[in-house]
Parts: structure tokens; sequence; C-alpha cells
């Protein structure tokens, strides 16, 4: 009964979708108030049933109802209950469900908070989220059926896949996903913007909250799944420049550059072309990174052709989406372009610069993303695009960017005098290289990624708290959104320190031990106390039991475990980690070896805990960003 | 039924949302009749129509179906058994079937009743012997006593008997004496398919027994 009671919530909210999107755009297009008013109160109906259906789906996994494919499909009877709900979103089809979820709660908080908008500009950004939910729930009513029925039901279920049975996972998609669908917005205020050929000061100081929440939300959403795959994958890397995680870099950085362009265009009126192409290509580019992960594409090109249905559809409408957007962006930008001018040494202009690295930094990141898949698809060969693509071409493009970001906020709006730039910055960037070339001699040796990291870092938060220090002197206090900015700019320079030390001093070593064998790496020496059997619900590990004894430091027990998972027979590594300001020492269990001795793996990562704390203090920034935003009198 | 009236439910809720914003429209904006009747017309009728094509709408009627006459059977053959045994009381398998039935209800008490019975129709058959301590073992809580002497019985009457092989490890381990469990249970693993669920149990169980085997000097 509940499960049918959702599919037909999800039935009613596709109609209440359209017409939210016909009657909004028209309802604009012909002045009507009664359209634009029914078009606000199917956005509420649709929220409401589209959370009608997700609860359904949540409850069939919390009962363990098997008639429903879904499932049968990806829980069990032995799945521990917090992640039987999880899994709800643990599948294609829920991970759909919950993307359109979260699309009607924006809708709704763009209906409730933009009420001080003009009627028809708030109208159709309406009605462009509800034709985006449109295709989102017809794609799940016709190619993607969260509630397609089985019967008679299996006994049990085929259990969920043991990588997303951890918490880190329960919540990484949310995050990420509250962060594409947030660009949605800012999307459609770009698309309402280019109909109606109003775009100025205003239309920058309400589309920038939206854009900063999303951003927030997409930078905790990488975080957390950059952490989960340090402690679950079991050898402590903390990127891979994997496809999955590239979709989801894409968009960061693209609205990155958004962000920064909106904040020229809401002070100057300057770049509006630029800064609308980048809405456009914000979210034109979530939808790309979804489709990646959700198509199947990336695990084989050719899984995808298993069930062309589902590729076709996006494919179908990401062409019809962002063609129909360029278009109209071709036809109409001229409407909207400024006649602002800036000086060639500027703050705009040093913030425009930025803003083309870091799109072409995101072009690398297409290519090495996007070009394997292509020659796979075309049967031209396989080739594996990886860390050394990304290291040589990547990382050369953020440097500069990295650089600007120390020197933008000393610039003043329309023009600056070089000379005087340098004399204001010329001790933070002495001291900044000092640091950067003397700090990797306190390690045990001296290393380029180290002295590359460090002076980066050491520029950034030099120059960021001396800027920030000037300004509350000059002007006796500081904005909210100051305070975002140098949270943010701070925090990358927290994360940037930590690429660096962890890339250049991490150690690792795989020993056999047998129970009382013990073995060291740098400071720390750590003892097998052998390992045994503990079962639990759904999977069955082996524990091994480390004691891990360092000089200055109270020893400590580690438990890594290699877990053996019985609906699937998959074996997964659950790795043991004493977490540290200065490293992390990671523990994971490899192979069992003759006589009861096991295979150990024993990681030293300097420094990494820096990265995920440097994206929460980014993450804050925005926050504190997007606040000072309402601060400021967001709304006229 | 009740499926239908929820649906009429669904459907006043969203006309609700989308056509009181029309009628407290002032002053009443052109056309709004032709409006409400077609969405009144449309809405309804669209929602039958996707359900009837994407979902299943015979699925609760099917499934309601299948769970009647499951537990039907179940409960209408242990019933039947009890009736055609009153008139047949030297049927031990009958009573072995009943037997079982009740150990699957955790009725054990009764099971091992019925079992007594068949056990004294049967006094030379492992298979019913086995089954008669296990359920007197599940009604003490205890493997100790008789019923472990009927499982030597069993095994004396043959030695291929898998229940009995499985007790009498069982009563070995529980008793710590790992050599002898794995000896049982070795030999009931030779004896069952591979693949099935019971296998894997067992073989789980002499892993378990030979690391705890290793464990002790």
């Amino acid at each position: 009964m509940i499960p049918e009671l959702g599919h037909l919530a999800l039935i009613v909210a596709l109609q209440l979708a359209l017409l939210q999107g016909v009657l909004g755009i028209a309802g604009a297009a012909r002045g009507s108030n009664a359209w634009m008013a029914m078009a606000r109160g199917a956005a509420a109906g649709q929220l409401l049933f589209v959370a009608t259906g997700f609860l359904a789906l949540a409850w069939s996994f919390l009962v363990n109802d098997f008639s429903v494919m879904n499932v049968a499909d990806h829980s069990s009877r032995f799945l521990p209950v917090e992640y039987r709900i999880t899994a709800a979103w643990g599948s294609h089809e829920g991970s759909f469900l919950l993307w359109t979820l979260l699309m009607s709660a924006w809708t709704i908080a763009v209906v409730l908070l933009g009420r001080k908008l003009p009627a028809d500009l708030h109208a159709r950004v309406i009605g462009i989220m509800g034709l985006l939910s449109f295709f989102f729930l017809a794609y799940i009513l016709f190619t993607s059926n969260p509630f397609m029925r089985l019967h008679p039901p299996p006994a049990n279920g085929s259990d969920l896949n043991p990588l997303l049975q951890d918490p880190g996972m329960i919540i990484h998609p949310p995050l990420l996903y509250m962060g594409y669908v947030g660009f949605s917005v800012a999307f459609a205020f770009a698309i309402a913007a280019l109909i109606s050929g109003k775009l100025d000061e205003t239309w920058a100081r309400w589309v920038r909250p939206w854009t900063l929440m999303a951003w927030v939300f997409l930078t905790l959403g990488i975080m957390i799944g950059s952490w989960w795959a340090y402690y679950e994958l079991g050898w402590g890397g903390w990127w891979f420049w994997d496809p999955s995680e590239n979709a989801s870099l894409m968009p960061w950085l693209a609205g990155t550059a958004l962000l920064h362009s909106l904040v020229v265009t809401e002070r100057r009126g300057a770049l509006r072309v630029w800064t609308v192409f980048l809405a456009l290509v914000t979210f034109s580019l979530s939808l790309v990174g979804t489709f990646l992960v959700r198509s199947g594409v990336l695990s084989s090109v050719h899984a995808f052709a298993l069930d062309p249905l589902r590729g076709l559809f996006i494919l179908v409408f990401l062409g019809i989406l962002i063609g129909a957007a360029l278009i109209l962006f071709a036809k109409r930008a001229g409407a909207v372009k400024a006649t602002v001018g800036f000086g060639m040494v500027s703050r705009e202009s040093a913030m425009l610069t930025g803003n083309v690295l870091l799109l072409a930094a995101l072009a690398t990141v297409f290519l090495g993303t996007l070009y394997p898949l292509l020659l796979d698809a075309l049967d031209l060969g396989k080739i594996s695009v990886g860390p050394p693509y990304f290291n040589a071409v990547f990382v050369p493009m953020m440097v500069p960017v990295l650089l600007l970001l120390g020197i933008a906020p000393w610039m003043r709006w329309g023009g600056e005098s070089l000379p005087g730039l340098v004399r204001q910055l010329r001790w933070q960037a002495v001291v900044a290289v000092l640091v950067g070339m003397t700090l990797p001699f306190a390690f045990e040796a001296w290393r380029w990624p180290a002295a590359l990291g460090s002076t980066l870092a050491a520029w950034m938060m030099l120059s960021t708290i001396s800027g920030l220090h000037a300004r509350h002197r000059a002007t006796g206090g500081l904005p909210l959104a100051a305070w975002g900015m140098g949270c943010a700019h701070i925090g990358l320079a927290i994360g940037v320190a930590g690429m660096g030390l962890v890339s250049a001093y991490q150690s690792e070593k795989t020993v056999a031990m047998q129970a009382g064998d013990s073995a060291s790496l740098g400071r720390h020496e750590f003892i097998f106390r052998g390992a045994e059997e503990v079962p639990a619900s759904n999977y069955s590990a082996m524990r091994g039991t480390l004691e891990l004894k360092t000089q200055g430091r109270e020893p400590a027990i580690l438990l890594p475990e290699k877990r053996i998972y019985r609906s699937s027979r998959m074996t997964m590594t659950e790795s043991a980690i004493r977490y540290g300001f200065t490293g992390d020492v990671y523990v994971a269990m490899g192979e069992p070896l003759p006589e009861g001795a096991w295979s150990v793996q024993l990681y030293l990562k300097p420094f990494v805990g820096w990265l995920w704390g440097g994206a929460l203090l980014m993450a804050l920034g925005g926050l504190l960003a997007a606040l000072g935003c309402r601060n400021q009198g967001a709304r006229p | 039924m009740t499926l239908w009236l929820w649906l009429a439910a669904y459907v006043v809720v969203a006309l609700a949302l989308l056509l009181v914003p029309l009628w407290r429209q002032k002053p009443a904006p052109e056309g709004w009749r032709w409006q409400t009747v077609g969405l009144l017309a449309v809405f309804p009728a669209l929602t039958i129509g996707l359900y009837f094509h994407l979902g299943a709408p015979t699925i609760l009627q099917e499934l309601a179906l299948t769970e009647a006459q499951s537990s039907y059977d179940v409960e209408g053959m242990v019933t039947a058994l009890e009736e055609k045994l009153k008139s047949t009381p030297d049927d031990a398998e009958g009573w072995y079937a009943l037997g079982r039935a009740y150990i699957a209800f955790g009725r054990h008490a009764d099971a091992e009743a019925a079992l007594r019975k068949a056990a004294t129709q049967a006094p030379k058959d492992a298979r019913i012997i086995a089954q008669y301590a296990e359920a007197m073992a599940l009604g003490q809580n205890s493997l100790d006593g008789r019923p472990l002497e009927l499982i030597r019985e069993a095994l004396e009457i043959s030695y291929e008997d898998e229940k009995a092989l499985e007790l009498a490890g069982l009563a070995a381990f529980q008793k710590e004496n790992w050599a002898e469990a794995l000896h049982y249970w070795r030999r009931l693993l030779k004896l069952l398919p591979k693949e099935t669920e019971q296998h894997d149990a067992i073989a789980q169980a002499v892993r378990t027994a030979e690391k705890k085997m290793e464990g002790t000097p």
C-alpha cells in the first residue's frame, strides 16, 4: 500500500511541476497575477508530494518491503536499521528522488524568501525551476521508477553495497546534491534575466546568497566524500582524480568562479555577461556530473548501453537544456551587456584573471575526465588518465590563482597603481617565501611540494590577514562578508599547506606480522597482538589489534578490520586511524598469510587533517558571506 | 479501494493548491471558469491514466492473495494433520511432520509430545530420534541429559544422520571439546549438498572450531 501511495504522489507531483513551469513563465510573460500565484501553489504542492514519495520509499526500506524491486536490490534483512533508511538514496532511482526532493525544497525556499523580488522575475525563476523538476520527475517515473513492484516478492534482498554502509556515505550524497541543486537557483535567475533583459547590480545581489549557500553545501559534500575515501578505501589517499570526484570538482570550480564574478557585478555592475555565462555553466556542469556518476557510464561506457533509455533521456535533456541556455545567451547577452569599464590593474581585472584561470583549470579536468570516456565509447581504445596528468596540468594552473587570491583583496575597484601595490605587499611576499623555503628543513628532507605548498599557504594567510587588518584600521570595522572572505581564503591556505606537506612526507610500509611481532615506521612502533573473528549482523570481520607506541605520546590501540559481507561476498577493509593535529597514523589489514600471520599496511599521513579542516573553514567562510549578504540589505 | 480514496485525496489537495490562488484573485481574472473546469477535468484523468500506465494497480490484491494463501497453508496443514492423527495415531511420519511444524511455531512442549509419539512408533529411525532430542533440548534449553542420550542412540542406529551429527557436534562444542565437535561436523559437511545455506553455516562452524582448537595449547 505505502509504495503505491508514494508512486501516486510522484505522479501528482509530475503534473504540478509542469503546471508550475508553464504557469510561472507564461504568467510572467502575460503579467497574469493569477497564474503566477498558481505557480507558487504548485511549487508548494510539488514539495508536499515529492516528500510523500520519498518518505514512502524510505518506509519501504525500513519495513523490508521486498515487493519493491528497489528495496530487494539494495537492502536486506540483515542490514542495520540506519543503513536501511539511507539505502533509500543508495540506488540510482533513490538518488534521483533525493535530487528532486532537494530541488523542490530549494524551490520553496525561493518562493518564500523571494517575495520581495519583482513579481515577474520571481515567477520566471519559479517557473524555470518547475521545468527542471518536471524533467527529473519524468526521468524518475518513466525510466528509473523506484516503486517498481515484484510479484511474488523475494524472501530477502541482495543487500546494500558495503562501500555505502558507512556514516560518511550517509551524508555525502545529500550534501553534494544540495550543492548541485542549489546552483539551479543561479541558473534560473540567469535565464530569467536573459529573458527579461534586466540584469544589474540588484540582480547580482539577489543571486549571490543562493549561490553562496549552494557552494557551501557542495564544499562540505566534497570534503566528506574525500574524507570517506581516505578512511574507507584502505590506503589513505584523499583525492584520486577519479571521474566521480572530478564530476563534483568541476561544478565547484565553476561555482567558485561564479561567486567571485557575482561580487564584481554586484559592486561595480561589470562582468555581467560573464557572470550570467558562469551561472549557466555551473549548473550545467552539476547536471553533467550527476549524469556521469549516475548513468553508469563511468563503471563502463558499455554498461550505459545496457539501459540506453536512461542515458539517452539525460543526454537529450542535457542537450536541450544547455543548448537552449546557450542560444538564449547568444541572442540576449547583448541586452544585458555592461558599459562599466575598469583599468588593467584593478580588483575587477584581478578577479577576472582568477576566474579565467579557474575555468582553464576546469577545462583540464573536463578533458581528462571525458576524453577517455569518449575514446572508449567510440571504440578507439582505452586510455587511463590519472594523477600524473592532473598533477602536471591542473596544479600549475592553480598556482597563479592562489597568488592572485592574496593580491586581489588589496586592490582598489576601478584601477590601482602597480608600484603602490608592490610596496604594500612586499613584506608579505618576502616572509612567505622565507617560510616556505625553510619550513621543509624541519622535516626529514627538503622536498619541493612541501616548499611550494607552504610558500603559497603562508602568502595567502599573510596577505589575507594583513589585508583585513588594514581594512579594519581604515574603516573601523569589518562587514560579515569580509570575515567570510577571510575565513574562506585562510581555510584554502590551510588546505594547501596540508596538501603540500602530506604529499611530500607521507610514508608507508607493508609488513607481515604474527602475534607479538613489531614493526616501526618513523617515530612510531607497531606491535601486532593478533587477529580475531568478530561477527556482526550482515558481515563477519577479522579484527587485528595493534599497539601503537609513539615517543612522547600515550600508547594507543588500533583495531583495523577486514570484513566479508554476507550477501554480496564482498571484502572490505576498515582502516584504523589515530588522528592528530600534525598527522594521522593509519593502519589497514592486508591479506591473511600462512600460520596465522597477516600482512599489515602502515601509513603515516602528516598534516592530512588540515585538508578537511581547511575545507570546513572555507564552508564556514561561505556561510558568513551568505549571512553578510542579508545584513547588507540583500533585498531591496 | 483505500488506494482510490487516497488518490482522490491527493487530487483534491493538489487542485486546492492550484485553484484557491486562482479564485482568490480580485478582480476575478478573465477565463477563470474555463481554467477551473479544465483543471478539474484533466488533472484527475491524467493522474489515473498515468497510474494505470506506470503503476501496479493490481499489486495490492495479488500480494494480499499470496499472503492469505501462504498463511492459510501452514496453519491449515497443521490443523488438518492434528485431525488426521486423531484417527491414525500410529503414523510415525505424521507425528514427525507435526513435531517439526510445532518447532517452527516455537511450540516446544507440543513438539516434544508429538515427537515422543513418533519415536515410540519408530524406535529405530535415527532421523526421528534426533529430531525428538532437538525438541526436548529446545524445551529445556540444554542438550545435557536425556537429549544427549537420544543423540547417541540416533548415531548408533545411523552414523549418517544429519540432525544427529549436527547436534552431537554442537554438544561437544558447548563442552569445549573442539576436536570432537570437528569430527562430527566435518563428517556432516561431506553429506550436505554444496552451495546451500546449511552447508555454509556448518562450514562456518567448522572454521570457528578450528580457530578455537588452534587457540588452545
